[in-house]
């Protein structure tokens, strides 16, 4: 390969790598990185039902074999404090204050309709599925934990207390369960209907018509259909006394949410979208920095060994002269002062050839020395 | 006969209460104008629907008749209606098209909007729908109307739509502004002597008690106390005339819990509708299952009433634990033993 067949396919390489990363690109400007499923499953959780029995933390502990937790479940002195969700706990139940009312809001993942967890992950352990779940599969998980800080609800838990073959954890949204025509472990054992399962669109016209039939009762903003992109589980909020006073003329929409311990600020486009781009151009990058860098180093080397043969030549060129030189010189000796003179003058150039090399090869050697 | 004495004494008591009761009633009734009104206005009056525009034909929604007296001792002041100040008849500024008197605000808009914009610099009007629709969170109605709002239904309209004894000139003139005022004095009278409120099903008309079966597994069956339940909801609106006069139809308290249907004194089973859900129903995502259903409406009226007992998350309050969950719960706290 020479210097510029190996440019010429460089050029190449780079113009299909920029064509690459610029249609991720153009994805996260337009459509979904993962395809949009029109009929994916959804619960909508309407914290106003909620009365914080954690008989749906029960549910999900039973119907997916998670060991039995030290408080039972009927201790809800545990409320007291703020929980997360742990790798034996998918889901926890929260209480939180509006204006001096207990409000209960349950966490668990929100199964958005384009993963953060999931673009952040080289491994692609993480996959949006057309019935509405996130799916985690373990196998080719290095335990990076990419997932946990690239989630904006904080869900996916680590298993620090396995050492060897440690997974992340979350709310699975009872996939096995849906697959058999059942419903979430937790839906099934709400005794309130706090969690309603069903399409998710369906879900969307569901909290519309429940917003407009109980303006006083709820917040007017559906906490999933858009934030992060949009989100399978959705959550409804009570309004605040003092906001329903005012209705009319009221700035912010949504601080209950912000008061129930969701962030409103998460914008209404996926949160892939930042990293997709970027992340995007790593196996790209992967792929070409070795032969990028392998050809330079290539060419610098190649440049190398021609540089001493051309050295080489010129030297032997040069031994060639001297020798036809000194072949002259000697016959023109012979030719006038006779054999003998030529003798001794073949003899001294000889000596003389052979100290001047000695010379050489002794300064070459300080040299190399240096 | 050595009780016989005692005996008369209290039949004669019995019989005098009696007599005292039923002869001082009428004589209790004229106590009734003590709520005249100290200015003019009179105590019953008909409202046209006022235009602007000839309205040859008398096309146009039922006038109403309005007893200024009773709604005047219900407000704090005359402003609160009278938002301007000036004590005139609403059709003088607010008419069917609307006029920039009465800021292009229509007579409909002005009767019903639920809409109304907090005013900073002067006194906030109010709609009659717009008052009715605040007494419903007063916690006596509050229990039924968190769950059920009121329906919009042509029985709803009647209510304050319909006047006695209407003639097509009496429409013709009232919505040009024409009708005497001795005609219209006539019609209200007519009208509300004529009005009548529907006579209500009474507690003892549905059962005593009701066993609450379907679900128990873990916690045994419910016996509902549905009588005292309704006799308590009656006794706090029995003399509320709001209530008397919207509560239009015989079965309409009933209709809370026994709703979407139309009502007889037999009802179906709730869980005719609301099944025991195991697996998702695509059709009907937002009924609740039957667990959750009767939960919603025990807990959703118990909260709009203030209702402080019991607590929505003490079970056993309402249910008693089933012989098989209280044996393992036992073994449980054996076992931690």
């Amino acid at each position: 390969m020479n210097r510029r067949k190996f440019l010429a396919i460089l050029g190449s390489a780079g113009v299909a790598s920029a064509l690459g990363t610029s249609k991720v690109a153009k994805a996260g400007g337009g459509t979904h990185t993962w395809p949009y499923y029109e009929n994916s499953y959804g619960i909508l959780h309407d914290t106003t039902r909620c009365i914080g029995c954690r008989n749906c933390e029960e549910g999900c502990n039973k119907v997916n074999n998670l060991p039995k937790p030290d408080n039972p479940f009927n201790d809800l002195s545990v409320m007291n404090k703020s929980r997360r969700m742990t790798p034996t706990a998918w889901t926890v139940v929260n209480k939180y204050e509006l204006d001096g009312k207990p409000v209960f809001r349950k966490s668990q993942c929100f199964h958005c309709n384009d993963p953060a967890c999931a673009s952040a992950c080289f491994a692609k352990c993480f996959q949006k599925q057309p019935n509405g779940s996130v799916t985690y599969d373990d196998s080719q998980c290095v335990g990076c934990r990419y997932c946990m800080i690239a989630c904006p609800f904080y869900v996916p838990s680590f298993e620090y207390d396995d050492a060897w073959d440690p997974r992340v954890v979350k709310c699975t949204f009872c996939e096995l369960r849906l697959k058999e025509g059942k419903l979430p472990g937790c839906v099934e054992s709400c005794p309130m209907d706090a969690l309603t399962f069903g399409r998710r669109a369906d879900l969307i016209k569901v909290a519309r018509a429940r917003i407009k039939d109980n303006p006083d009762k709820y917040t007017d903003y559906i906490y999933g259909e858009w934030d992060a992109g949009g989100t399978a589980w959705m959550v409804l909020a009570p309004i605040a006394p003092d906001v329903a006073d005012k209705k009319h003329s009221r700035i912010e929409t949504g601080h209950e949410f912000k008061e129930l311990g969701l962030d409103t600020h998460l914008g209404n486009r996926p949160m892939g979208e930042l990293t997709y781009g970027a992340l995007g151009a790593v196996p790209m990058i992967v792929a070409f920095w070795p032969v990028l860098f392998g050809g330079a180093y290539a060419i610098s080397k190649r440049r190398e060994a021609i540089h001493m043969a051309e050295t080489e030549a010129i030297v032997r060129e040069t031994k060639e002269d001297v020798v036809n030189a000194m072949d002259a010189a000697v016959r023109k000796i012979a030719e006038t002062q006779g054999p003998g003179a030529a003798d001794a003058a073949c003899q001294a150039m000889a000596d003389a050839m052979k100290t001047r090399e000695e010379a050489c090869a002794h300064c070459g050697h300080h040299g190399e020395d240096k | 006969m050595r009780n016989g004495t005692t005996l008369l004494l209290l039949a004669a008591i019995a019989v005098a209460g009696v007599a005292y009761l039923t002869l001082w009633e009428p004589s209790l009734a004229p106590a009734a104008p003590a709520l005249t009104s100290v200015s003019d206005a009179p105590s019953a009056m008909v409202i046209f629907p006022v235009g602007e525009k000839p309205n040859y034909e008398g096309v146009g929604m039922k006038p109403v008749v309005f007893n200024h007296l009773v709604h005047k001792n219900r407000v704090e002041n005359c402003e609160s209606c009278h938002h301007t100040g000036e004590t005139v008849a609403c059709t003088t500024c607010h008419t069917v098209e609307g006029n920039v008197k009465g800021k292009f605000v229509t007579l409909n808009q002005a009767m019903h909007t639920l809409r109304i914009l907090p005013q900073a610099d002067r006194n906030t009007p109010q709609s009659c729908v717009s008052c009715h629709t605040k007494q419903l969170q007063k916690p006596k109605c509050a229990g039924c109307h968190s769950i059920v709002k009121p329906t919009r239904s042509e029985i709803y309209c009647n209510v304050c739509h319909s006047v006695t004894g209407l003639t097509k000139a009496d429409i013709v003139d009232g919505i040009a502004g024409k009708l005497s005022d001795e005609r219209k004095a006539e019609l209200a009278a007519n009208t509300l002597k004529a009005r009548k409120n529907p006579v209500q099903l009474q507690p003892t008309d549905g059962p005593y008690k009701v066993m609450i079966d379907d679900i128990a597994d873990k916690y045994k069956a419910n016996m509902f106390a549905h009588r005292r339940h309704v006799n308590s909801l009656m006794g706090r609106i029995k003399d509320n005339a709001l209530a008397s006069a919207f509560h239009n139809q015989p079965t309409t308290l009933c209709s809370t819990c026994h709703h979407n249907r139309l009502l007889a004194s037999a009802s179906p089973k709730c869980g005719s509708c609301h099944s025991q859900r195991a697996n998702p129903d695509p059709a009907t995502p937002a009924r609740p299952q039957l667990k959750a259903a009767y939960h919603l409406q025990c807990m959703g009226c118990h909260k709009g009433m203030n209702v402080a007992r019991p607590l929505n998350i003490s079970c056993v309050t309402c249910h008693k634990e089933s012989e098989g969950q209280s044996v393992a719960r036992a073994a449980e706290k054996l076992g931690e033993k």
